[in-house]
């Protein structure tokens, strides 16, 4: 069923894919223009998505319970994490994103947070002082 | 003779302090990499791609210190495999037959000193077959057209799966999401901007290291969070630090017996390391198993994968660096990191770059003999590492993945396109779904279209150019027979597994 559904999505995707790409035009020099090779690829594509949902294997385990709201839990944090970086400042956002990672492995609240601290002053003087990646350290509102 | 001038060469290069230290360096964190489960040779490659940039290292100098990540992590991926059961990277799973029975029976250290020989012994015959060979293939390599070289990608897009038993659909329905990947952006040749969706972040397309690391560390991490409970660690004790030396030699021929099927796995597409250890066990095992020892702690049991595999990863290095085809997903991350660089790895590069080839050749010598030293009387070092809490290990690998990939833009938006990868690379290895063609196809497909295109202008529009030269029908010709082999055995295996489930359900029929 799983490979059905990705059978079915890929079938979509290939044919938006080779639809979109045969209205590029381009009005010079080339022979084969910037359409042929998305087209040409599309068809494979949905071939071989048909054949996905032809001859499908069967399901893999999916994640359920724990596990998943774990994988939820973490990549809502590194999304939230990318999006705080630059106006939470390093320090702060990265002690909060490797305290709360730590928690999500299931160690101890004081244990993440020490390895938070420690983790963020390590990484930003590795990668800032070292290493030149000009980051910003402290909140945007102090500084 | 000319090959020991320019690998003499390539010595001067490699033994400049900066060379050398970043080669002692690669080997050391490899080998930390390699030990460590869940990091695997392909993730630790990757996440250290971003600091080669902000090092701003030469492309010579970046190249060496991720060959010697490499190799380090192969002599690594042992080292748990052996001390823990769990192989500390894909390849290092044969390790664990007859590595972990040895360690339990007392003779830890022993088996991780023979299994550091039969890497190095593995190793430096791959090393040598590199210097030999590689010349060769990139002379041949010389006479290759643009039709040639667009038969030789879909060789390797068609062939990637090798005949590994993987399901065939899956593995080329891969590659056309890498190709599909690929084609995101401006066209090179046009300017016309595709499937951009309006979006200015996407006209340079994705960046294929942002979808590597995406794909392969932050995917790794949430499989590690999917099966957290299941892993028991349990350490054997080290015993005696250094066994002697007698000791450590029982391998014998073993050790050639696996180097050379490894250098011969590792050379052909899509085979690699993993398929290196695994027929070299095998092989060892009818040639050596007289008093059924093997799967009890028998060393040649030990010998014969690790040589294999190191052998293998050696090897994977020649259609890399003389073709620009990578052979495995490892190899294929170096190529990344190459065409970032602004190298173009191919035939050309040997004669164009012949200090950059023949500078990383020589420090893979070097990197083995630091290896050798690092992984028999420092190997305690080592084991200690595998017992730091995956509390701490897990956020700092996530950490660095997010602080290498932000320091190549300064901009967020690549690292949300790497936690999208990241989420895509899961969902496609539960399918069963093989990762390196996407990457692959990323990476290659650009070049592909280019040597399209380039054919057809020189042919004025004529597709029969493709078909024409011999040097592609050869190609095209391999492909169907390596396309063939794979269906056939897919099919057979799955009509196989049918007909054993049906005796199952009906056992009087």
């Amino acid at each position: 069923m799983s490979d059905r559904i990705a059978g079915i999505f890929m079938l979509i995707v290939s044919i938006a894919f080779g639809i979109t790409a045969s209205s590029y035009k381009a009005s010079f020099g080339d022979p084969l223009g910037p359409a042929a090779l998305p087209v040409m690829l599309s068809i494979p594509a949905g071939l071989l998505s048909l054949a996905l949902i032809l001859r499908p294997d069967p399901n893999p385990a999916w994640v359920t319970g724990a596990p998943l709201i774990r994988q939820i839990a973490t990549v809502a944090l590194l999304i939230a994490y990318a999006l705080l970086l630059e106006p939470l400042g390093f320090l702060l956002s990265t002690f909060i994103a490797v305290t709360l990672l730590g928690r999500i492995l299931l160690s101890g609240w004081a244990k993440s947070a020490l390895s938070g601290a420690v983790m963020s002053l390590i990484l930003f003087v590795t990668f800032d002082t070292l290493l030149g990646l000009p980051l910003r350290a402290l909140p945007e509102a102090l500084s | 003779m000319e090959t020991f001038a320019l690998l003499a060469q390539g010595f001067a290069v490699a033994l400049t302090p900066t060379n050398l230290a970043l080669a002692l360096f690669g080997c050391f964190i490899g080998t930390i990499i390699g030990a460590l489960p869940g990091i695997g040779p392909v993730n630790g490659v990757a996440i250290l791609i971003p600091l080669a940039f902000s090092l701003g290292l030469e492309p010579v100098s970046a190249l060496i210190m991720l060959s010697c990540i490499y190799y380090g992590c192969m002599y690594g991926g042992r080292i748990s495999s052996i001390m823990l059961n769990i192989p500390g990277d894909e390849p290092a799973i044969m390790t664990t037959l007859d590595g972990y029975p040895m360690a339990r029976a007392g003779r830890a250290a022993e088996a991780l000193a023979i299994s550091a020989l039969a890497s190095f012994v593995g190793a430096t015959f791959a090393t040598i077959g590199l210097t030999l060979f590689a010349p060769l293939l990139a002379g041949a390599a010389i006479y290759f057209g643009p039709a040639d070289y667009f038969a030789l990608y879909v060789m390797a897009f068609a062939t990637i799966g090798g005949v590994t038993g993987a399901n065939p659909f899956k593995t080329l329905l891969a590659a056309m999401i890498g190709l599909m990947i690929a084609s995101v952006g401006l066209d090179p040749a046009t300017g016309t901007a595709r499937f951009t969706f309006g979006s200015y972040h996407l006209y340079d397309g994705f960046n294929p290291i942002v979808a590597i690391v995406g794909l392969f560390a932050i995917s790794e991490v949430l499989f590690y969070l999917e099966n957290m409970h299941n892993g028991d660690r349990k350490m054997v004790p080290l015993g005696r630090a250094i066994p002697k030396l007698r000791d450590i030699m029982v391998g014998g021929w073993a050790h050639l017996r696996g180097s050379v099927i490894g250098f011969i796995c590792g050379i052909l597409p899509g085979a690699g390391a993993s398929l290196g250890a695994f027929m070299s066990y095998v092989v060892e095992k009818r040639i050596s198993n007289k008093n059924d020892t093997f799967g009890k702690g028998d060393p040649k049991g030990i010998v014969a994968p690790e040589a294999g595999n190191n052998a293998a990863s050696g090897g994977a290095l020649i259609p890399m660096l003389t073709l620009g085809v990578p052979g495995s997903g490892t190899t294929a991350v170096m190529l990344a990191l190459l065409i970032s660089l602004n190298v173009q790895p191919g035939p050309l590069l040997f004669s164009r770059e012949p200090e950059m080839v023949w500078g990383l050749i020589a420090s893979l010598y070097i990197a083995n003999l630091v290896l050798l030293v690092m992984n028999i009387p420092m190997v305690g070092l080592f084991t200690r590492m595998l017992s730091l809490p995956q509390w701490i290990l897990m956020p700092f690998v996530v950490m660095v993945s997010f602080l290498g990939i932000y320091s190549i833009s300064n901009s967020s938006f690549d690292v949300l396109v790497m936690i999208a990868f990241g989420v895509l690379g899961f969902i496609l290895r539960k399918l069963d779904i093989s990762l390196v063609p996407v990457i692959l196809g990323l990476l290659l497909g650009s070049d592909m279209e280019n040597n399209l295109r380039r054919a057809l202008s020189i042919s004025g529009g004529d597709p029969l150019i493709l078909v024409t030269s011999p040097i592609a029908l050869g190609l095209y010709a391999v492909t169907f027979v390596i396309l063939a082999a794979a269906f056939y055995l897919s099919f057979t295996d799955k009509r196989a597994a049918r007909a054993a489930a049906d005796e199952q359900a009906n056992p009087h029929l």
